[in-house]
């Protein structure tokens, strides 16, 4: 299985190409995107920060998937994670699992989200207010 | 040893990170004692502070050298 793991401060972008290796392999490609929604504890907001401990981050990232390869056998998965300023409708985290069957490549991606949420060390910071600044923490 | 602090563990700590010193080998309870004695306000954090040594989280038995890096992993929220 080949893993690509990116922890970017810039755009993400969806449609890189896959690794042309995976031509006629695989018969399914399952991608998420997980974007910034416009209101935080009811209150509407122009965006969020994250910060990253970006070498254990990307370690246990690759280790997560290499854990859930076994359960859900993939071909190619991609991970792409924002750092810094994310603007509402942007992607803050981006998942693509190449399989030969759907059921691994959807279950891979479903699984490693969850894993992700428990174990990266990636944080949302702050929040940004309408005209792109930090917002003070809540009371 | 090179201490880390992330997202709001920056705060409570007042820096992004720090060197402390010691003799051999130290187990989590006596390095939470070190940190806690030069970092009072991190007391309150502690019970949900996980804490990584080389970019790995460190369990039951983990012993911490003068030479590790060692990481406040505070509940993370990526995503």
């Amino acid at each position: 299985m080949m893993i690509e793991i990116s922890i970017v401060n810039h755009l993400i972008d969806p449609h890189q190409p896959l690794p042309t290796t995976l031509v006629g392999r695989t018969g399914a490609v399952a991608e998420f995107s997980g974007l910034v929604r416009g209101n935080e504890d009811g209150q509407p907001i122009g965006g969020l920060e994250y910060e990253a401990y970006r070498p254990m981050a990307e370690q246990i990232m690759h280790t997560i998937i290499e854990d859930l390869g076994h359960r859900h056998p993939c071909l190619f998965v991609r991970v792409i994670h924002r750092v810094g300023a994310v603007a509402v409708g942007e992607a803050a985290v981006y998942v693509v699992a190449c399989a030969v069957h759907r059921a691994a490549a959807l279950g891979l991606v479903g699984d490693f989200l969850d894993r992700l949420k428990q174990d990266v060390p990636i944080w949302k910071t702050g929040t940004l207010g309408l005209a792109g600044r930090p917002l003070p923490p809540s009371p | 040893m090179r201490i880390l602090f992330f997202a709001h563990l920056k705060n409570a700590a007042r820096c992004t990170s720090t060197e402390i010193h010691f003799d051999g080998e130290i187990d989590a309870a006596a390095l939470w004692q070190r940190l806690l004695a030069d970092y009072p306000d991190l007391k309150g954090y502690q019970p949900s502070v996980r804490l990584a040594r080389n970019n790995t989280y460190a369990v039951a038995g983990t012993r911490f050298s003068d030479a590790d890096e060692v990481a406040l992993i505070p509940p993370v929220s990526g995503g």
